[in-house]
């Protein structure tokens, strides 16, 4: 008799992948979910956040039937309209940010993998035992080797092709469906930069478990020009950890400066607190030209595609490391380090290295041998006039500068020796250095800002990666019922619309008034970049705990995936709901009971996209800046007119709440002022307390009168009973109440949308 | 056909639909006085431009009185207008007020029924002209026009590139001074 061999299912691929037989959590509804998975959660929500958009163009230049106009009710040739356009390009965007990160993860892992083993054990110390939130929700898994983390890319990687494939013309059809993809591949993102952090942490020894980490020097002018300069641009600390063990093995650490911009900077600070952080990725090409790095060593994500140029410009030295950046130089990786720093050094030639412990004795070689031959000078205020002596008050710098500044009567102000307007665009600068190209009498604009630039130094505390089980312990009762009033993620990149102040602003604001505050990024390094009175910066001032008035700095961009775990471990610690595969069920519970929101305001790379948009799929409300608008798309309520019923777990039955709570999972605001009052009111949720309600309220309140000068017009949106009205405000809002009409509202026992939307999920699954 | 470019490159359109520049400011009137329910929106540059010694927002406050037209005070615009003694009809910030907008449905920022005509006035150009665009594309129901010194292409009407200030206010004015004026 011929036996039939049972078919092999992919439940029973992801079983295996996941070791379904270890029982450490039951598994939920979706254990690495595909593309369809999850879209009845994206419906759920994007039925009460609606799709805003804001089309960059009114075109379609995606193939050779085009360019298609979409204006009207026009379609392309393909049948595509405006807004599935639009949401095509959104997905795009976030595609692209989940493979860099994704792209990071590999290159990382492959590198730890091939140094220590698949079986390399991941450990965070012993106040982290949930160590990969992401990953135990999404996939199902609890990570324990690198190996493990490998599983997880390559299950984010076949979701990738699919989500690609998806993009090309006369495949999907549907805004809602492509924001629902936006959805997956951001959801995806946090995966893969929790496996990137965590490989990191794993396999550097960064310090984890801990949060008092070091104070490192901050600022370009914290770098020592009298040494030897070594600049590392990008995200990927593989090179960078390196030339730390170099320079240690070789007793030259303090011999040598260490420094970086952007998230490298932060990754190596993190193991070293001898490197210092220059800047965000916003001052790149300023220090650039200012010509105190002797060796450029670059990585990947976000680094100029000039550095070749800028670099032999100014006289440095450049090494590439990364595969997605190789520049067009020769790939010199099989050559002798001897060979290869003589001809950096005689015929000045600029090299890519791809194995890291090369390149990193060539940049040091290069940087101790250039060092003493370099003159580091800097634009000094009295040669400002001279430099600007062929300005004619044109313009044309002040045109293209994508941050609207007035570059030219700052030049024209700076020529006539008030250095003062230059001061102010230089510190509202995004650094892209356009106005230097348009210029068409050549004044060296970003070179005069060298005297512009504070050359103050800070202090930022090293990334700490994840916040720990403990923490979270301690703040999951106070953060759900909401008498800790929030927790502020202040997260991207420095596309700031004004002065780079207004983040520390922000973050104190928060601080005092003793929400969390996390930070992260571009937006870590300049939360630094003030001082009180005292002279002392934030991190100098506020404890570095996960706790309520404390302010931390997670790390680099892959450690946004700590803050996004955090408010899941809450769920999972506190409220003891299990993680594994359980995706809906945790979502849910963020989005109804953990009052976070996301600040990115000065976002600007695809990653950011990919970033807030996973935050959303989570339930975690962002607001972004102005600059925000060009990514074409925000998920908003129309807060009176929109249906705010959700089920109430414990009754199981409908229940209209008419709160608006939270009001957007993700919005534009124009100003620092309306971003904090919005981001005070979206950190309001269903299931705050009276006490919790009131705490939040206070801030609400005290807020908008701070700031837009009256209480709040959508104050009795939020007010369910009079219990929740803040008693140092009652004498004014209960007349406010009256005039408006307010009656009360329903109060639930645990709000959640599951119940109002087709899902496989049971409603007792929330209840915990 | 001569085409115009916006002030700043950031904002150069790529499209098929541009705004029409109108310098006259009696036309300006005509359209905002033909308009059954204008709207107008105020943005937070309207605190920080200052215009012949005035601040911007008082300029849109002359505009608003000048006809009666309901202000939306977006940003932190609101606390300024109060203390110049106005009220706006509402504090939407500037995505929400274009949320509403699109909806043809939408009863406006007084109850009466969605705006014909939605001004701009005191925004950062490529905020605005995003949001000018969305208008452009999803809201066929009215129209939109920009008081601001530059030109933007997604609005329906549009003054053009000022080089000078003072052509600004000029126009500002002399808007001003029409709306006061009965139509004949």
């Amino acid at each position: 008799m011929k036996v039939v061999e049972k078919k092999r299912t992919r439940r029973d691929e992801v079983d295996e992948i996941i070791r379904a037989e270890d029982k450490w959590e039951p598994i939920g509804h979706t254990p690495m979910p595909e593309l369809p998975d999850l879209r009845n959660w994206d419906m759920r929500l994007l039925k009460t956040y609606k799709p805003f958009y804001a089309p960059m163009c009114d075109l379609c230049c995606f193939c050779t039937y085009g360019k298609c106009d979409l204006t009207g009710d026009k379609r392309g040739a393909c049948g595509i309209d405006i807004s599935t356009q639009q949401a095509r390009v959104v997905l795009l965007a976030c595609c692209m940010g989940m493979s860099a990160h994704g792209g990071h993860a590999r290159h990382v892992l492959h590198y730890l993998i091939e140094k220590y083993g698949r079986d390399y054990k991941i450990n965070l110390g012993d106040q982290v035992n949930v160590e990969a939130p992401h990953i135990r929700t999404v996939l199902g898994l609890k990570p324990e080797t690198l190996g493990d983390l490998e599983k997880a890319m390559e299950y984010v990687e076949s979701q990738l092709i699919h989500l690609i494939s998806s993009l090309h013309t006369g495949q999907e059809g549907s805004a809602l469906d492509y924001e629902s993809k936006a959805l997956h591949a951001s959801m995806l993102d946090h995966v893969a930069m929790e496996v990137a952090d965590i490989a990191q942490i794993a396999g550097f020894g960064y310090p984890a478990s801990v949060a008092d980490t070091p104070l490192v020097g901050l600022g370009w002018g914290a770098v020592d020009r009298t040494k030897p300069v070594v600049l590392l641009i990008g995200h990927n600390p593989v090179t960078a950890i390196p030339i730390v063990d170099y320079l240690n093995a070789n007793g030259l650490q303090d011999k040598v400066e260490v420094a970086g911009i952007c998230c490298t900077a932060l990754e190596v600070t993190r193991y070293s607190d001898k490197a210092r952080v220059v800047g965000p990725l916003s001052r790149q090409l300023f220090f650039i030209r200012c010509g105190i790095a002797d060796v450029i060593v670059t990585d990947e994500q976000c680094i100029r595609t000039d550095v070749p140029i800028e670099a032999a410009r100014a006289g440095t030295a450049l090494v590439a490391t990364s595969d997605k950046v190789c520049y067009g130089l020769e790939d010199v990786s099989k050559q002798e380090a001897d060979e290869i720093v003589s001809s950096m050094l005689n015929q000045g030639k600029q090299v890519l290295i791809l194995e890291p412990e090369k390149a990193a004795e060539v940049a040091v070689r290069v940087a101790l041998e250039l060092a003493p031959k370099r003159n580091k000078v800097l634009t000094k205020p009295e040669e400002i006039p001279d430099l600007a002596k062929d300005h004619r008050l044109c313009n044309m710098c002040s045109q293209v500068c994508p941050n609207l500044l007035p570059v030219g009567d700052a030049i024209e102000a700076a020529k006539n020796g008030d250095l003062q307007p230059l001061v102010d665009v230089f510190n509202r600068c995004i650094g892209c250095g356009k106005c230097d190209q348009e210029c068409p009498r050549h004044v060296p604009i970003i070179k005069m800002m060298q005297a512009a630039a504070s050359w103050e130094t800070w202090k930022i505390r090293a990334g700490r990666g994840p916040v720990m089980d403990t923490e979270i312990r301690k703040v999951g009762a106070p953060i759900v019922l909401g008498t800790i009033p929030g927790v502020i993620a202040i997260v991207g990149c420095s596309n700031f619309p004004e002065e780079i102040d207004e983040v520390a602003e922000i973050a104190e604001e928060f601080a005092k008034r003793k929400y969390i505050v996390v930070l992260s990024g571009c937006s870590a390094m300049v939360a630094g970049m003030r001082k009180d009175k005292e002279g002392k910066t934030l991190y100098e001032k506020y404890p570095p705990e996960f706790d309520a008035g404390c302010i931390i700095n997670v790390g680099s961009c892959v450690s946004n995936a700590h803050i996004t775990g955090a408010a899941m471990k809450i769920a999972n610690i506190f409220a003891t709901l299990p993680l594994r595969g359980n995706y809906e069920v945790i979502a849910d519970y963020v989005l109804n009971r953990v009052g976070a929101c996301g600040l990115a305001w000065g976002a600007y790379s695809q990653k950011a996209a990919s970033i807030a948009t996973g935050c959303n799929r989570l339930g975690i409300p962002v607001v972004v800046g102005p600059h925000s608008s060009k990514y074409r798309r925000l998920y908003m309520s129309r807060k009176e007119e929109d249906d705010w019923t959700v089920m109430d777990g414990r009754e199981k039955k409908l229940v209209d709440t008419q709160e608006p709570s939270p009001e957007h999972l993700i919005t534009v605001v124009e100003s620092k002022e309306r971003a904090i009052v919005t981001m005070a009111k979206l950190c309001i949720r269903k299931n705050d307390t009276p006490q919790g309600r009131q705490i939040k309220l206070t801030h609400y309140i005290s807020l908008h009168k701070q700031y837009l000068g009256t209480l709040p017009d959508d104050l009795h949106l939020f007010i369910r009973r009079a219990s929740d009205i803040p008693i140092f405000f009652k004498k004014e809002v209960m007349p406010y109440l009256e005039k408006v009409g307010w009656q009360e509202k329903p109060v639930l026992s645990l709000p959640t949308l599951v119940g109002t939307y087709p899902s496989e999920v049971p409603i007792d699954a929330v209840v915990h | 056909m001569t085409v115009t470019l916006p002030y700043h490159r950031v904002n150069v359109l790529t499209g098929t639909k541009a705004a029409r520049i109108i310098e006259d400011a009696g036309e300006y009137a005509h359209l905002i006085k033909r308009a059954r329910r204008p709207l107008l929106v105020l943005g937070s540059w309207s605190l920080t431009t200052v215009l012949g010694g005035r601040q911007l927002i008082e300029y849109g406050v002359d505009i608003a009185k000048a006809l009666d037209i309901p202000i939306c005070a977006t940003a932190h615009t609101k606390k300024k207008l109060l203390e110049l003694d106005v009220e706006p009809a509402s504090s939407y910030d500037i995505i929400e007020i274009l949320n509403h907008l699109k909806d043809p449905e939408w009863r406006g920022v007084r109850k009466e029924g969605n705006h014909d005509l939605v001004m701009f006035l005191g925004f950062r150009t490529d905020l605005g002209e995003q949001g000018l665009s969305t208008l452009k594309h999803y809201a066929p129901h009215l129209k939109t026009m920009t008081l601001c010194k530059y030109y933007y292409p997604h609005a329906s009407y549009s003054l053009p590139n000022y080089r000078k200030d003072e052509q600004w206010k000029e126009f500002l004015d002399n808007l001003i001074a029409n709306l006061k004026e009965k139509e004949a």
